[in-house]
Parts: structure tokens; sequence; C-alpha cells
């Protein structure tokens, strides 16, 4: 299933040209995490299972203009030689190396499995959702456990003038920041340790990290 | 006259490892002359719409443009001429013009008064065609300026189908700004026609002329397009064959199983018709049609059935023509440009199409972001005059105003055909 990007028309999967528009239609491929080996998707720079960089590995994303079925022998890059850590907080010391010096930076810490998700400052906006053709997340939560109650489209996170700003960008469980919901459209200025949950009931959540 | 077809696809190649391959077939029809053929007579009925709103100036022109008419015409054809308001009456009743200044005076009798009926005008017309339709090509060229106020749009498109089984072709000639552009693309597009847009009223005569050389190119009538789908090929989900020239219709089609008919109509010498077939192959199966090999697998086959105004009776077929593409492995995309064309003239269609349901809708940013994309497509398919038509709607839309009626006749008629250069 493709969604056309030009008018929302659900295309069957081979779709190069959407069936109402006849506009070209996003061909993507799926990609592998090359730390964990769940799916993720091309562009993301966050893995929304483990957490890992990306964009560190500047691994090549595949988009190819013949619909196709990941070929898994030629597509998928070469395993990460670093075993992966014990315990998942150790990520921390895996930090991306920065090729610029950065005043400020920023994380989300997801408290379900204390995975540690670094927010970029060299972008403006950070889609938070899981995998979709509208809007593909930056940081995918599709690997987090409970991730069904999030919206494939669910928030961003805004980098303006040295602060950062979630908003809910339309999702259909809402979103609160410490307890509170956040109703769609306005945006929360973030303030260190503040908690965001992604739908109701607490169960996909992230402790906002500044400094 | 016979009726030939010829093929390309959007990619001559596939995968041969690929299940699922997206291509466009372009198939383009027209008549064709086999030597010192005579011209059929043409049983022609006007269909003139003098309500009040056409007096003065809208009506001289539309006598005008009839009588110049009447001089075009051949002493073997035929002609009727109804006026409507929100009754009809027969002016010319239906005969061979071979008193032309008769026909022409009874022409120029016509005055405006009344509302405006167009199925009651349509029904008389029929009717009027009907008395001479034996061994001629049978044309109605319909005008109207206005709303269908007494008579009822549903009972047009009735009258539209009606044709098409009669194997009449039914053109429509919007005048001025006020007609309804839905219901006269929609009768057209029904009967066979073409829709003509006359804003101003000295364009009567060149509209009415232009329509005139159309139809008398009609070498070959009734034709119905016959698909059959091989096993590994399957139509696309969404409305999967379309005309997209000389204008873009979406056609109606009967489909069973993998084999689809649609009407074509009138086939014209030196005019193609061309459709776009949207489908899906999987050149890795062995469910393929006989004739195939590995490396060349048959798509669909196609043949055109139709009738020949000179052989009356008889229901006549092309040859079956076979579609095949070649598998290849490590495929690279080979778009085909001409096809390209041909994609890029359905998606202009389809784009407005959309824009135009999103202004329904009240969304206009929505609509002029899709006006805008379509004039991107009308650029990109070398048709500049479209391109300006919709960037304008699309600006007209972003600054907060609406649509004149104008503009949506002409973003209307934009989107569907390539527009004449004045
Ligand atoms: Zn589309
Ligand atoms: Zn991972």
């Amino acid at each position: 299933m493709i969604v056309c990007p030009n008018c929302a028309h659900v295309n069957p999967a081979g779709a190069l040209t959407c069936e109402a528009c006849f506009s070209p239609l996003p061909q993507i491929l799926h990609t592998n995490c090359p730390s964990c080996g769940a799916e993720v998707q091309p562009g993301a720079r966050f893995c929304g299972s483990c957490g890992f960089d990306l964009q560190q590995e500047s691994q090549p994303v595949q988009v190819s203009t013949e619909a196709a079925t990941p070929e898994p022998s030629e597509e998928v890059p070469e395993p990460v030689a670093t075993p992966l850590p014990d315990d998942e907080t150790d990520l921390r010391s895996r930090a991306p190396a920065r090729t610029q010096l950065q005043q400020i930076s920023a994380c989300l810490i997801h408290v379900q499995t204390e995975t540690r998700i670094e927010l970029p400052t060299s972008v403006q906006v950070i889609h938070i959702g899981k995998p979709n053709n509208l809007i593909p997340p930056d940081i995918d939560v599709s690997g987090f456990p409970d991730s069904d109650i999030v919206s494939r489209v669910h928030g961003d996170i805004r980098y303006e003038g040295d602060a950062f700003y979630f908003e809910d960008t339309g999702s259909s469980n809402g979103t609160y920041i410490n307890n509170v919901p956040l109703p769609p459209g306005n945006r929360h200025r973030l303030r260190a340790g503040d908690r965001i949950a992604l739908g109701k009931g607490d169960k996909v959540s992230f402790v906002f990290k500044m400094g | 006259m016979r009726a030939e077809i010829t093929y390309r696809l959007s990619d001559p190649y596939v995968d041969a490892a690929q299940k699922n391959s997206q291509r466009q077939l372009a198939l383009t029809i027209a008549a064709v002359s086999q030597g010192n053929e005579g011209r059929v007579p043409l049983n022609l009925c006007l269909i003139l719409d003098r309500s009040g709103s056409m007096g003065g100036e809208p009506l001289d022109n539309v006598r005008q443009a009839a009588c110049r008419l009447v001089d075009a015409l051949d002493c073997r054809d035929r002609l009727s001429v109804i006026a409507f308001d929100h009754r009809p009456t027969v002016v010319v009743p239906n005969q061979t013009v071979e008193r032309p200044e008769s026909i022409k005076e009874q022409i120029q009798g016509l005055r405006a008064a009344g509302g405006t009926c167009i199925d009651e005008g349509l029904r008389l017309g029929l009717e009027e065609w009907a008395k001479g339709k034996h061994q001629t090509i049978g044309q109605v060229f319909l005008l109207t300026d206005g709303e269908n106020e007494h008579g009822s749009n549903e009972r047009c498109l009735k009258f539209a189908q009606l044709a098409a089984e009669y194997n009449v072709t039914l053109h429509t000639l919007g005048f001025g700004d006020a007609w309804n552009q839905d219901v006269l693309e929609k009768i057209a597009d029904a009967g066979g026609g073409t829709m003509v847009h006359i804003q101003y009223p000295d364009q009567a005569a060149e509209e009415f002329q232009w329509l005139l050389r159309r139809v008398q190119s009609v070498g070959l009538t009734d034709a119905h397009l016959e698909l059959q789908m091989a096993p590994n090929a399957r139509l696309a989900e969404f409305k999967p064959i379309a005309q997209v020239a000389p204008d873009t219709i979406e056609l109606v089609t009967q489909t069973e199983g993998n084999r689809v008919r649609a009407r074509l109509g009138d086939l014209m010498v030196g005019v193609e018709r061309a459709v776009l077939v949207n489908f899906y192959i999987d050149a890795t199966s062995s469910r393929v049609l006989p004739g195939s090999t590995p490396d060349r697998q048959v798509v669909g086959t196609v043949q055109v059935t139709y009738t020949d105004p000179q052989r009356p009776g008889a229901t006549l077929a092309s040859e079956g023509l076979a579609v095949e593409i070649q598998a290849i492995a490590e495929h690279r995309p080979q778009m085909d440009e001409e096809v390209q064309g041909r994609v890029l003239a359905l998606a202009k269609y389809r784009q407005t199409q959309l824009a135009e349901a999103k202004l329904q809708q009240g969304d206009s940013a929505g609509a002029a972001t899709l006006l805008q994309t379509a004039a991107k497509t009308a650029l990109q398919m070398g048709d500049t005059n479209a391109a300006t038509v919709l960037q304008s709607s699309a600006t007209r839309l972003q600054t907060g105003t609406v649509l004149s009626d104008a503009e949506r006749k002409q973003t209307r008629i934009a989107s569907k055909t390539v527009l004449r250069s004045e």
C-alpha cells in the first residue's frame, strides 16, 4: 500500500505512478538497523528499536524507481563490527561523534526501555511517529513496546532559538505532557525533566533532557 | 476504410525477476482510407438554445454561424435544425442540403424568448435526426448558454446514452460563461463527442467550422475497444482505462474477468484516438498467453470492432494485436517519451478534477496546490496554453479569490484537451 503524497489515494503495492492522479509515487525500500536489525525507514535518523544513530553510519538510502521487494543479499549494509552492549544504558557511551561543536544538546530517554535518543539541533523539525509514506518519521517508535497506540504521524519536536517545542500533529490517541493532555496544534516548550507520553496510559513515554 | 491500432508501452522492458511491475499501455486507433473512397454523407442535427438570454448579439452570431455551416455542407449531406427554449420546435426538418438558401432563410427566422429545457431540445433533435439515419454519419451539435432550469440533467444524460446506442455522436457547445460545464461534459463524454467553449459570440462561426471539419473526417463509427489481458497481468484497481486524445474522457467499461470492452465511438481519418491502459504484470509467472516466450511475453490482445457507414449492417473488426513486453535481467527503467506524454495528459486531467473536488468541499488551498501541480504537468507535456490557464487559476485561489464562471470553463477545457493556439 502506497499513499499518494499528491492526492492521498491509496495505491496497491507495486504502483510506481498513482492510479488516481498519475503523479510519480515515492518508492521506499526499508533498510535495516545495522545495530539491532530492526526495519527502519530510509532517512530516519534514529532506530526506533535501539536508538542507534543511523546517520552516523551514513548508510546508503535505497530509493528505487522500480517497485521491488528488498533483496537482503545485496541491500543490507555491512553489520557493524562493535558488538551490542549488554546493558542498553551503555548506548550512552556510543553517542555519535559530532562533526560540529554544539552548544546545546538534548535527548529523549524512552522511559520503558531506558533508550536514549539524541535530538539533532541541525534541523528545525523532528517528526515522531511510525513508518508511513506521507511524513516519514525521524524518530521511529514502531520498535518500542505498545507502539500501537502511537499514530504514524504523531507529533513534532521543533527546535527554534535554542528552545525545543513539542506539538501534536493530529495523533489519534493524543499526547500528554506531565500527564496533562496537549491539545492538537498547541505547542509546549520543553523543559528538562518534562515527561512526554504518546497516546493514553503513559505506555510510550519519554523524558526530555538538556545539556 | 479500415481501423488501425498501434501500441506503445511506458517501458518496453520489464525485469524478468519482478512479480509486480506497473506499466501503461498507450493504444492509438484511427480510420485509414484504402484508396479512392468517397465521403459518406453527414446527417447533422443542430440543436440551438434560443432562450431569452440568447437575445441580441449571441443569437445573431449563432444564426450566422449556422448559415455558414449550411454553406460548407455538401448537397448530399442531410441537415435538421431544432430550436429550444423551455419547449423545442423544428426549425429545419431533416432534409438533404439541396436548397441551401431556403434552409438559411428558415434559420434567419429564429427569435430569442423563453426559458431553457435542454432535454426537450435533445429529445426532439434525436427524433428529427433519426428520419435520415441510413447510410449517413450521424452527428448532433447541441448549443446552450445556460443552466437547464426547466429540464432535468439526468434526462439529458439518458438521451446522450441513447444517442450512443443509436450510433449518433453528440457534441456540446457552451456559449458564453453561464452554462454548466459538468452537465455539458457528461453529455459529450456519454455521446462520444467533443465539448467546445464559445466564450465570445463572434467565435461561434469559427468553432462551428472547426467541429464540422472534425466530423467530416469521421470514417468509421460505433467503434469499441476489446482488450483481453494475459493471466499474469491485471488492470489497475482505479479507473484503469481512459481516452487521452483528442480529448481526455474517463471511458465507461464493461469488465468480465480479464476482458474489457469500452465504446470509442467515431474513428477519424487523420485524428487519432489514444487510449491509456494502466496495468501490472508478473514477469515471473508461467501463466502466460499463447505466443509468449520467456523473454517476450504477451501482456494482452487488443481488437477494435466498428461499423463502416458504406457497408451498413455489418459489424467489422480489426485484426487482433498482441501487446508484447520484453522480460530482461537487471532491468533499468527506459521510459517511452510518447507514452509519457499520454500519461501526462491524463495526469493533467485527473489533477484538475481532484482540484475541483477540493474546491467543492471548500478547500481552496488544497485546490490551488493541485491546480499548480496540474499546471506543472501541462508544462511538462509541452502544453503551455493549458499551463498558463491552470497556473492563473491556481494563483487566483491562492490570493483568496474565487474562480469566475469563465475561469472555471477555461480550466475544465484546458485540462481535457490540448488547447488550440489562436
Ligand atoms: Zn495521486
Ligand atoms: Zn536498532
